[in-house]
């Protein structure tokens, strides 16, 4: 990957995949003459990734639909495709490629900008690497578990929210929808799994249990509809049930068509492209003003002093664990085995430990930065303490010059 | 070496991850099938698992003292009609609310959670069962705040929804930010609920009493089946109808063939009359018959015994209630020993209160065969739950 070089490129280029390799970066017109256009209003040329990120990011909460979410999205290309990489290695996927995964990564940039807060100190690509990762490796946690399930056991291992949008992207009708939905509802409270486990290997509903289902849809209906609609029978309740599960697993695969097209960019014709000359001048003035990249060094050396010093007041065995799941990056799994115990044990011990971690974080960030704690701004700091400690196990104090 | 493979390899610590046990399963399978209607079973057994998983957990890590709520012996009373059950962590309350889906993209809690006035949790624990492999994953939670606030309501299943983004993910904010100190908003106002006259909950019970009601939960309006179910005595008695068991809270029977299991496990039992020592108060031995029906209570952390005593057997029409003090003879003053008729109203003579520190608190009621009454004691006991006592 050709590293992108000016400011300008940072903000408004987007990976290109050759198949499965990258082909390498291309521009996105709108938001090219965007960045030219701020760029204009400086007194003089601003070169600091940072200083730009944190002018997008502040835009994006003011306006979440201006272009500031693709200038971001641009940003994070790089962060994406690492996370990518590292997932993909990870498993063993042959639905997925590279670029699939990167795609269903960075049309996620949006979880990443809702979650983030600029206050604790921490980057917005430390923040998305750790999101994009644990984005997609849920997904391919989904993908592997969808895989070994029936279509019966599936059924029952849907989410509503999910069902209702895998049947909307097969571009069924809202009144079909609901239909279906219901019959789902009926599906799962009369099919039950009649053994304590295997519930991967459902087999067929029999026709006394299709009965009991079609039975309770006839009189659901009249309450949960409306319209009530036709009645139902076995056998439209049979396809509709095919038809469910088809659909969940079709979302879970998508098909990027337009994987040459930068995706955030897309609708950026309707997006507010030339925003109020002042709100961009004030903003900027305002960043100027406050230094605010300067502080921010400042305390990330801060909070990696605190992190050091936190970390070393675990327990020997604790500080082992983190060591060889953060440092050495091996599995839970392998980490019980070497230690000769359980992996739930290693499971427990890990959050514990990242627990005290993120006490001493939040108290320090209390005390230090005089932010006012909430369950919002310590899962804030939770989620970035992952990133913190990947950096702090593969680059050892002696060796680091500044923080991340 | 003991490995178990069945934990995902790629488990993250962010999210805690917990083993069920072998026996755990097996023990929450085996009591699950006492329900009659197999989704009640299923449903029970992803509770039961989840419940047995967490609590543990819970103690050795945080709460030695968390229990559930209102006490174990009531949770099939509320798994044969909704999911979820809640945990006392000493102020606050917790609901684990487990599900079996493999994607996690929305928390949905079921209203009787959030809109029964008392069942109302500070928090909401979204728990994924894996069933297969044997793992519970806490993968966030909520407040009841949040969830009123920021999650939609869906009518067709009546329960409220949250997009997993609105979650706390880290069940270790939580931990957090009770070490600090840090006291959030977690309830919000809701409004209560109606009092059911007798007539339209022995209704209610009738008509979703029946197992061909396949989902009670939304036959009648949610003001109806809240408050149907928000009385302990009449949860119970729908629980009952649902499973086909003959009355557990009659007395009567109690007396003559032994205590319901069900109310054994709750803490009542029969006792034999101690003929008073000589020297003793003698009023006790007029009674004819010495059977007397106690029930353990526990109110801030001391034991008191509450008594049923036939006054009158011959005719089976007077009885007595009576708290005791297990140690000693000394019940605090403020205390009220309170009945009521099953629908919660008060009658002549219904409470007794303790004006200094007494030695106990008694109330007498003649009663007709078939009526029920429910008892009430303040402060209220630990665990306690409305009880329809059958005479």
């Amino acid at each position: 990957m050709r590293p992108r070089q000016t400011i300008t490129e940072f903000f408004s280029t987007f990976l290109q995949f050759d198949a499965d390799r990258v082909g390498g970066w291309a521009t996105d017109p709108k938001l090219r003459r965007s960045m030219l256009n701020c760029q204009d209003r400086l007194p003089q040329p601003e070169t600091s990734k940072d200083f730009w990120v944190f002018y997008w990011y502040k835009l994006w909460q003011t306006q979440p639909y201006s272009l500031a979410e693709a200038h971001l999205s641009a940003y994070l290309q790089e962060v994406c495709f690492w996370a990518a990489q590292k997932t993909i290695a990870s498993f063993s996927t042959a639905q997925y490629t590279l670029s699939d995964c990167f795609q269903m990564a960075i049309v996620r940039v949006n979880k990443v900008l809702k979650g983030f807060n600029p206050q604790t100190g921490f980057s917005l690509s430390n923040y998305a690497s750790v999101v994009f990762r644990s984005v997609l490796k849920d997904i391919l946690r989904q993908q592997q578990e969808v895989d070994i399930c029936t279509n019966w056991s599936l059924l029952r291992k849907l989410s509503q929210k999910r069902l209702v949008e895998s049947l909307q992207h097969a571009g069924l009708s809202a009144e079909t929808v609901a239909c279906y939905l219901l019959a789902w509802n009926c599906f799962k409270t009369i099919y039950v799994p009649l053994q304590a486990t295997g519930t991967r290997q459902l087999p067929k509903p029999d026709s006394a249990t299709w009965k009991a289902i079609v039975k309770l849809y006839n009189a659901e209906r009249y309450r949960q509809l409306s319209p009530p609609g036709p009645e139902c029978s076995l056998e439209m309740c049979e396809k509709w049930m095919i038809i469910c599960a088809k659909a969940a697993r079709a979302y879970l695969y998508p098909t990027f068509t337009s994987i040459n097209t930068p995706k955030p960019g897309q609708a950026s014709g309707e997006l507010l492209d030339d925003l109020p000359e002042l709100t961009h001048t004030s903003l900027l003035n305002q960043l100027i003003e406050q230094e605010e990249q300067q502080n921010k060094d400042l305390q990330q050396s801060h909070l990696y002093t605190l992190l050091a010093a936190a970390l070393t007041k675990l327990a020997p065995e604790a500080q082992r664990i983190l060591q060889m799941y953060y440092g050495q990056e091996l599995t839970q799994q392998q980490i019980a085995e070497q230690l000769a115990v359980k992996q739930y044990t290693v499971s427990r011990r890990l959050t514990k430990s990242r627990e005290s971690l993120l006490l001493a974080l939040a108290g320090w960030s209390n005390e230090a930065l005089h932010i006012s704690l909430t369950s919002e701004v310590l899962n804030n700091i939770s989620t970035v303490l992952e990133e913190w400690l990947k950096v702090y196990y593969n680059h050892p104090p002696a060796h680091r010059e500044s923080p991340l | 070496m003991t490995l178990n493979p069945a934990l995902p390899a790629f488990a993250d610590p962010t999210q805690l991850w917990l083993e069920v046990s072998q026996t755990t399963q097996a023990n929450a399978w085996q009591q699950s099938q006492s329900f009659r209607a197999p989704n009640c079973r299923w449903n029970t057994y992803l509770n039961l698992s989840c419940l047995n998983t967490f609590l543990p957990w819970l103690r050795e890590e945080y709460e030695p003292g968390a229990a559930p709520w209102p006490n174990l012996a009531a949770l099939p009373s509320f798994w044969g009609v909704v999911n979820g059950t809640a945990i006392t962590l000493g102020t606050k309350r917790l609901v684990l609310v487990p599900t079996e889906t493999i994607d996690l993209s929305e928390l949905r809690v079921p209203q009787e959670w959030v809109d029964i006035p008392s069942w109302v949790a500070d928090y909401y624990i979204a728990a994924q069962v894996n069933p297969d492999d044997g793992w519970v994953r806490i993968w966030g939670y909520t407040t009841h705040q949040q969830l009123k606030t920021s999650g939609s309501y869906d009518s067709g299943d009546r329960t409220y929804c949250l997009d997993e983004n609105n979650l706390i993910q880290d069940l270790s904010v939580l931990w957090v930010m009770r070490q600090l100190n840090l006291e959030e908003q977690t309830r919000r106002e809701i409004a209560p609920l109606p009092i059911l006259p007798l007539a339209q909950a022995e209704n209610l019970v009738q008509r979703l009493g029946s197992a061909d009601v396949v989902m009670p939960r939304l036959a009648v309006p949610f003001e109806l089946w809240g408050a149907l179910l928000e009385h302990g005595g009449w949860r119970q008695r729908l629980h009952q109808r649902r499973q086909g068991v003959a009355e557990q809270w009659s007395i009567s029977q109690w007396l003559q063939s032994g205590v319901s299991e069900v109310a054994q496990q709750l803490g009542w039992g029969q006792v034999q009359f101690q003929p008073s020592p000589v020297g003793a108060r003698g009023a006790e031995q007029t009674t004819m018959n010495p059977d007397v029906l106690s029930r353990q209570i526990s109110i801030a952390g001391q034991q008191y015994e509450l008594r049923v005593i036939p006054r009158d057997y011959s005719e089976g029409k007077i009885w007595r209630f009576e708290l005791r003090s297990r140690i000693g003879d000394r019940i605090p003053r403020g205390f009220k020993l309170r009945l009521l008729t099953e629908d919660l109203q008060p009658f002549e003579n219904n409470e007794d209160i303790a004006a200094t520190t007494v030695g106990r608190l008694f109330v007498e009621v003649f009663l007709e065969p078939g009526e029920g009454l429910v008892w009430e004691v303040e402060p209220v006991p630990e665990n306690y739950d409305r009880e329809i006592l059958r005479f």
